[in-house]
């Protein structure tokens, strides 16, 4: 019998409250050990562990690559596995590898099979495969069946042919079927947070509501605790709500810590929109059980008449350098706003003699308007600056030119006033010039209308 | 009083990557009172700060997380060339010093 069918038989038989584990919000960046396994010893129904995030931008989704460090990644899903199997609980990770399209699940999926040979582990392998087929988005274009949101320009057919990846969030439904299939161990691609925990308890019946609130706050792990942090957290789930408990006894999960959670990374922290429906935080109420373990209830649930699926795209926009350097003469940067942009026309005057301006070229001024997206208009001018050129060209042959051209011109740069003749830049190192591979930008973040939104998402089941 | 003095959390992040969302979290329902009740932080005085249409700036008081949270559309698409703060997480700064 696997695990999940165990567990699932277990509370049919003897309605009890379900214990589940946040173990991590970015599994890859460490699971702390003495609260994993302070979780262990709770008996719990479920792990769980969220591996990704579109906040990360657009490279790693459209490159296939990882966020994570390939041995930090191994070391997480190894301590997950050997919990999860030595207890025979089912393990559910959603949005694999970080981003969680195609090359992300199968890169994941080769780690747990590695682990599971050299540990000697025997399992059943759910996958949730979250691609979106091309075709399939082409006819939902032309029926108008996608919709742009949060002032994204309409998608066009030249868009979806144009990206390197394009996956779909997929809601609770894909990790029932799959949960209800019967597996110890399920890895999904691309997911909404709160499915990896929110399927398990909605099979048994608990209140849609509950469920979906406590999924949203144990898929972060001990952040809606004070101190917040990346330790596990518990979760003990009944009919009429739910108590949080931080595996880490530093962390108290308090009224207002878990209330103010619903801020984090949300727009509205009276509600959430999910494929099938919405969550409706407005009669939520948080009770303090002790001093560190808080009741949750209130929460409801409003299924969707329209099920939606959240589209994410990322297509290549060329390769990119960029170059490091620092200045420190006042006059620099008091003129910075004229040099730069005169130091860029000599260089395009240079590198397109025989080419056409195939390139962008930009500079950030660290200390004036680097990290700000709307700095005061006036303020009193650093000291020193750090200025960050990052050009975007068509090959990475054609992006170093222009950066090193760049280089060499703006250390040169002549301009009124100037004293320091022999140099504008201070370089921490030679090279300053970098190659850092393809760029990337989010093209498809668009609304897909389907009447089944869990039918895009195909389940694979692998015996290890 | 500046905004920095009185708050307990002062944060930003992306919230989706059009949006960024800023939360200013407050220690007492007092200082919560005194900081929701303030035209300091009305959504014109918002857009003027971070230089955005008011139509893109919401401003949602949340009491039971004693905080305000205000949403803000991105100038760019998280990513996009030319953006500044992929994660969103240093666009805070600038209230910081409002004045109450």
């Amino acid at each position: 019998m696997t695990a999940s069918a165990r567990v699932l038989d277990d509370i049919r038989h003897a309605r009890r409250p379900m214990r589940l584990v946040g173990a991590s919000g970015q599994l890859g960046y460490g699971v702390p050990t003495p609260a994993f396994e302070a979780a262990l010893a709770r008996a719990p129904d479920m792990i769980g562990a969220d591996m990704g995030s579109i906040d990360i931008g657009p490279t790693y989704l459209g490159k296939g690559e990882m966020a994570t460090a390939p041995a930090a990644t191994r070391r997480d899903l190894r301590k997950l596995l050997l919990g999860a199997r030595m207890r025979d609980i089912p393990l559910v990770i959603g949005s694999a590898g970080s981003a969680g399209a195609r090359p992300h699940l199968e890169t994941t999926l080769a780690i747990v099979r590695d682990i599971a040979r050299v540990e000697g582990l025997h399992f059943r392998l759910g996958v949730l495969r979250a691609d979106m087929p091309r075709p399939m988005l082409h006819d939902a274009l032309a029926a108008g069946r996608i919709r742009a949101f949060d002032g994204m320009p309409d998608l066009t057919g030249e868009e979806i042919d144009a990206s390197a990846q394009i996956v779909g969030q997929m809601g609770t439904g894909p990790f029932r079927r799959a949960l209800a299939e019967g597996v110890d161990v399920l890895i999904a691609g691309r997911s909404c947070d709160t499915s990896i925990f929110a399927a398990l308890p909605s099979l048994l019946g608990f209140p849609m509501g509950i469920v979906m609130h406590m999924a949203k706050i144990i898929e972060c792990a001990s952040l809606c605790c004070v101190p917040g942090g990346r330790d596990c957290i518990l979760a003990t789930l009944d009919d009429a709500g739910f108590e949080l408990e931080s595996m880490n006894p530093a962390r108290r999960a308090t009224p207002v810590s878990v209330a103010a959670h619903s801020l984090y990374e949300q727009s509205d922290p009276f509600g959430l929109t999910e494929p099938d429906g919405s969550l409706d935080l407005a009669a939520a109420r948080y009770e303090a059980l002790d001093d560190r373990r808080t009741r949750v209830t209130g929460a409801a649930w409003r299924p969707s008449a329209d099920p939606t699926i959240k589209l994410e795209g990322a297509r290549k926009i060329g390769e990119r350098a960029i170059l490091l350097a620092g200045a420190a003469d006042p006059r620099f940067i008091a003129h910075h706003r004229q040099i730069l942009p005169a130091a860029a026309a000599v260089v395009r005057d240079l590198v397109c003699e025989d080419q056409p301006e195939d390139y962008t070229l930009t500079f950030r001024v660290y200390g004036v308007d680097g990290v700000r997206m709307a700095p005061p208009a006036s303020e009193a001018p650093p000291g020193e600056v750090f200025v960050l050129g990052e050009v975007i060209a068509p090959s990475a042959e054609r992006a170093a030119e222009v950066m090193r051209t760049t280089k060499q011109y703006l250390l040169h740069h002549g301009y009124p006033g100037r004293l320091s003749t022999a140099g504008n830049l201070a370089f921490p190192f030679t090279p300053p010039e970098v190659s850092t591979g393809p760029a990337f930008r989010f093209n498809v973040y668009h609304l897909l209308h389907l009447p089944d939104a869990d039918s895009p998402f195909p389940l694979e089941i692998e015996t290890l | 009083m500046q905004l920095q003095h009185l708050a307990q959390v002062i944060r930003s992040k992306n919230a989706g990557p059009r949006r960024l969302t800023l939360d200013v979290m407050l220690a007492s329902d007092a200082d919560y009172q005194r900081v929701v009740q303030s035209p300091a932080l009305s959504p014109a005085r918002i857009a003027a700060l971070y230089r955005v249409p008011e139509a893109d700036v919401a401003v949602i008081p949340y009491p039971l997380g004693r905080a305000i949270k205000i949403t803000l559309a991105r100038p760019l698409m998280a990513g996009d060339p030319g953006d500044r703060d992929v994660y969103g997480a240093q666009q805070h700064a600038p209230l910081l010093g409002i004045e109450l």
